[in-house]
């Protein structure tokens, strides 16, 4: 009756972090998790799907809470060999499958009996204690391939004392905090899984390569709406129309105003796709808005958290003397940017400072009273590319690495960041983009994907760090 | 199970250019449509995709209004074409009755000027994109763009708005002009073969440049290479040449050729080979590359639409889903707890028992808190139910339980503590939750409140939580 699919039930004491360990492993952030003992209550299954096919399905289960209990009577009914002893499980489950007593345990066991593997989860931060044992016996009466994982919740590390123990009951004992476990510990728990029964190592192997192919797909996607996103961002331009000759203060402030909210949208766009990309649907952020406003007040001394400081933007050739530089070799086909630039930015010189106090450009178009308009945008200063960017790329990467068991605020600020992450020789080439759009020009599909593909590169080394 | 086979085409270029502005499936229903498609090509699979999903787009086709101009310019185009070719055919070959036709005139036009505006093409053909643009200003076909852009239903397309690039509407152009061309020349072969057959034509030839007959008929038999297998009889003899040589500026039409007016008739196969051959048959095959070239080119930015590369990526990347299909009911958690810690402790107790302690960390513990009791018990661990039962059984008076604060509390303790508060001759129970011995057995806030909240269930006088 047992199903071709391996089948793992995540079993131990209540509060471990059997759910943490679920959540982790099957990038689900739906589940429960609660330091009150006892919020799972119910068993739930997690099938990992390769195209609609089940590969193998993880179990997320209640604690035990009369193992005592369960113990003895298993011990009462099973004089047997030890070949046999499972039916004595399969007949307690039976028996109190409408005991509200032992819902708990008839939950958890359940899945074992139909052919499940046994993942076994101790809080490894607290010290060892022979209470575990009676767990530990009962599973083992249920004669199924098992492993235990060590989480560690808290501070301190007993895990010597732990492994001691645990190495009697189970072949496979492995570390895993499903908190802070990157992909590859997530993957390495997988392979780990595989080895319990010689069954189950293709299809794990098959999840595994499918997770392997999703997870590149997903940063691609990623990749691909920060790059979509930037574009919009910077070359955005409001309109609205005014009625007289020049626009009057008001109508300045509410063009600009409009032009904030529509760039401040697209990152909260941006940001919710990036998130459902990583299948994180309820994340609360606590986080700076984008400042428009500060990313001009730039100093030497003050470097901006995402930003570039102001060396670094004549070294990109971002300077004001630079884009003459930049635009100078746009007209010679762009074979020469590196020159142009460093021509231009030799010949801008101190000019290169007064690019960090052109926010937004305000301009009148049109003729006739009546039908004038007032245009904001696109961006001038020169720094903005980088904010949003470093913005973009930071919050994609917490997202990427981001622990589905985690349920706390995340922060998007206090990150220097620009140094590492983009090196000058991928900052140019955004630059050069940067540049047109900055302009108001169109940009090519070469140029896109170049782009692109400079994020990429930008992206994975955010990723490792 | 039908299988329409659409096919790559402008509109499907466009169709899906437009769909994908508005719509582009999630991963899961891509795979799926990419598996059920028996296919494994992408662009068999997108067109498939395209055409079950064209429904979506409401507004109307841009490519129905694209199509529909560019229809209209080149049936025009070609229309005038063709006229333009038989007009210039017909008044080429008028016959003044004074002076014979001059075959190096006609095989200009007829022959000479195609080959040119092929060679053109060729051009362009070979210097792509870079070459294009100096060509272009070469070519009639850039005037002519021009002046499209002029017309007034082309104001009614947002070229802009179409994806094409400069290389796809170079192929389109190119690909077009082939047929006007041919059309062209199709109008000046009609005109031949009808002056033809309603007219005695004589055709003679004539030129300023000292060009002998021998010379002339060599280049003639050259050209007639194609065919003079075939049909002998189209290619110029010397004589032929010979006979119908004619100078303007002589003082008479030689007498000769007034003779032979009949035999002067004989180039008209020659003319009408040179036609076929050059100006329709290699039209054709320039008609064919370009057409090739064109497809290649749609094909290749057919791929390269925005959201393409990531429809394929999500075709042919396998779908997994790892999350829960049912819904979990969430515990609800109480938040406020009634219980007090009692911070004053007795120095001594009936009983300690240690749930799951063992002997000698009970012994540690009184080592280090210093609170005496004449029993003290382990409990729970691996005691039997029978052996707890004959603890509780003995017990009387205050006691005192020390439980690991740091495990959350079972069932099995609950029942233990029942069992415990159940024996009348036990006074009061305190629960003493200690921290781990490295930490003093000072117990965390944290872990407190998870005791407290659970010990709230019970409802005993009897039953006090203590801070020792
Ligand atoms: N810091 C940290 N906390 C963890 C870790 N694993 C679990 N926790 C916390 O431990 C508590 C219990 O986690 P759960 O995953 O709900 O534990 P459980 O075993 O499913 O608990 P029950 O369903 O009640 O049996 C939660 O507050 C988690 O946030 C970890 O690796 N690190
Ligand atoms: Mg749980």
């Amino acid at each position: 009756m047992s199903s071709s699919y391996p089948k793992f039930a995540v079993v131990g004491h209540p509060n471990k972090g059997k759910s943490s360990i679920v959540a982790s492993l099957a990038l689900d952030d739906s589940i429960q998790i609660g330091n009150t003992p006892g919020t799972t209550q119910v068993k739930r299954a997690f099938p990992l799907k390769v195209d609609g096919k089940i590969v193998y399905e993880l179990f997320d289960t209640p604690g035990f809470q009369r193992a005592r209990r369960v113990y003895a009577w298993l011990e009462e009914h099973g004089d047997v060999p030890a070949s046999k002893r499972v039916d004595v499980v399969k007949e307690f489950v039976h028996r109190h499958r409408d005991n509200e007593r032992f819902r708990d345990e008839v939950e958890l066991l359940e899945p074992i009996i139909n052919g499940a593997g046994v993942i076994y989860v101790v809080d490894a931060s607290k010290p060892y204690g022979a209470e575990y044992e009676i767990e530990m016996e009962i599973l083992r009466w249920c004669g199924q391939p098992s492993m235990a994982i060590l989480n560690l919740i808290g501070d301190d590390d007993y895990r010597e004392e732990w492994s001691r123990a645990l190495g009697q009951y189970f072949r496979l004992v492995r570390t895993y905090n499903p908190m802070t476990a990157s992909y590859k510990e997530h993957i390495e728990l997988l392979e780990s899984m595989a080895q319990l029964n010689e069954d189950w190592t293709k299809p794990i192997k098959q999840a595994i390569d499918a997770l392997n192919r999703h997870y590149e797909l997903k940063i691609e996607q990623t990749i691909s709406t920060i790059s979509d996103y930037m574009i919009k961002v910077l070359s955005f331009v409001h309109k609205q129309k005014i009625r007289g000759e020049e626009a009057t203060p008001t109508e300045k402030k509410r063009a600009k105003e409009a032009y904030k909210k529509k760039i401040l949208s697209y990152e909260h766009k941006e940001q919710e796709s990036v998130e459902k990309i990583w299948q994180h649907n309820g994340v609360e952020k606590s986080k700076e808005e984008l400042n428009l406003e500060r990313c001009g007040l730039f100093s030497e001394e003050s470097a901006s958290i995402f930003g570039l400081s102001q060396k670094e933007l004549i070294i990109t050739g971002a300077s004001a003397g630079a884009i003459t530089g930049g635009g100078l070799d746009l007209l010679v086909a762009g074979s020469s940017f590196f020159l142009g630039t460093l021509i231009g930015g030799v010949v801008g010189g101190v000019g290169a400072m007064y690019g960090f106090n052109n926010l937004y450009e305000l301009r009148v178009l049109g003729q006739s009273i009546g039908k004038r308009e007032l245009s904001v945008g696109p961006m001038q200063n020169l720094n903005f590319p980088y904010i949003v960017l470093g913005r973009a790329l930071y919050h994609a990467s917490l997202m990427a690495k981001r622990s589905h068991a985690t349920r706390g605020v995340i922060e998007l600020k206090n990150i220097s960041f620009t140094e590492e992450i983009i090196s000058s020789e991928s900052r140019k080439i955004l630059e050069k983009v940067h540049i047109k759009l900055r302009k108001g020009k169109e940009i090519t599909k070469e140029e896109q994907e170049e782009y692109t593909s400079t994020l990429h590169k930008s992206f994975l080394e955010l990723l490792k760090s | 199970m039908q299988q329409k086979t659409t096919q790559l085409s402008l509109k499907s270029y466009l169709d899906l250019n437009q769909l994908l502005t508005i719509y582009k499936g999630s991963h899961e229903e891509n795979r799926l449509f990419s598996l059920s498609q028996k296919n494994r090509n992408s662009i068999v699979i997108l067109l498939a995709w395209l055409e079950k999903n064209l429904y979506r787009v409401t507004s109307e086709l841009e490519s129905a209004k694209y199509l529909h101009y560019l229809t209209l310019f080149s049936s025009l185009f070609g229309f005038i074409a063709l006229i333009l070719g038989f007009s210039t055919g017909f008044a080429l070959l008028s016959y003044s009755g004074s002076e014979p036709v001059n075959v190096i005139y006609l095989l200009l036009v007829m022959v000479g000027l195609p080959l040119l505006s092929m060679l053109l093409s060729l051009l362009s053909i070979i210097f792509g994109n870079r070459g294009a643009n100096f060509f272009a200003h070469l070519s009639p076909l850039y005037y002519l763009e021009r002046v499209v852009n002029f017309l007034p239903f082309a104001k009614k397309i947002e070229f802009s708005s179409l994806p094409f690039s400069a290389t796809l509407s170079k192929w389109i152009f190119l690909q077009r002009v082939q047929i006007f061309s041919f059309l062209f020349s199709l109008g000046l072969f009609l005109a031949l073969i009808l002056m033809i057959i309603s007219k005695d034509i004589a055709f003679g030839w004539s030129t300023t440049l000292q060009v002998d007959a021998k010379s002339f008929q060599t280049l003639l038999a050259t050209l007639s290479l194609p065919w003079r297998e075939f049909i002998p009889s189209a290619v110029p003899s010397l004589e032929l040449v010979e006979l119908s040589h004619y100078f303007r500026l002589g003082k008479h039409l030689d007498s000769n050729m007034i003779h032979n007016a009949d035999k002067l008739g004989a180039w008209w196969k020659f003319l009408a080979m040179a036609t076929l051959t050059y100006a329709l048959g290699l039209r054709l095959i320039f008609w064919g590359v370009t057409s090739y070239l064109f497809k290649q080119q749609l094909k290749k930015e057919f791929l390269s639409l925005n959201g393409v590369s990531k429809l394929i990526k999500e075709f042919q990347t396998p779908f997994v889903s790892t999350q829960s299909h049912k819904d979990e009911k969430h515990l609800e958690i109480k938040e406020n707890i009634v219980h007090k810690v009692e911070e004053n402790v007795d120095e001594e107790y009936q009983a300690i028992l240690g749930w799951n302690f063992s002997d000698e960390q009970l012994l540690l513990i009184e080592d280090s808190l210093s609170i005496k009791a004449k029993i003290k018990e382990p409990v729970g661990g691996k005691n039997s139910f029978l052996d707890d039962k004959n603890i509780i059984d003995k017990l009387k008076g205050d006691i005192l339980i020390y439980v690991k604060a740091w495990e959350p509390p079972t069932m099995d303790f609950m029942d233990f503590l029942e069992d415990v508060l159940d024996n009348s001759s036990i006074k009061s129970v305190n629960i003493a939750p200690l921290g781990t011995a490295e930490s003093q057995y000072k117990y965390t806030q944290e872990d407190m409140e998870i005791w407290l909240r659970k010990l709230e269930s019970i409802d005993s006088d009897k039953l006090g939580v203590v801070n020792v």
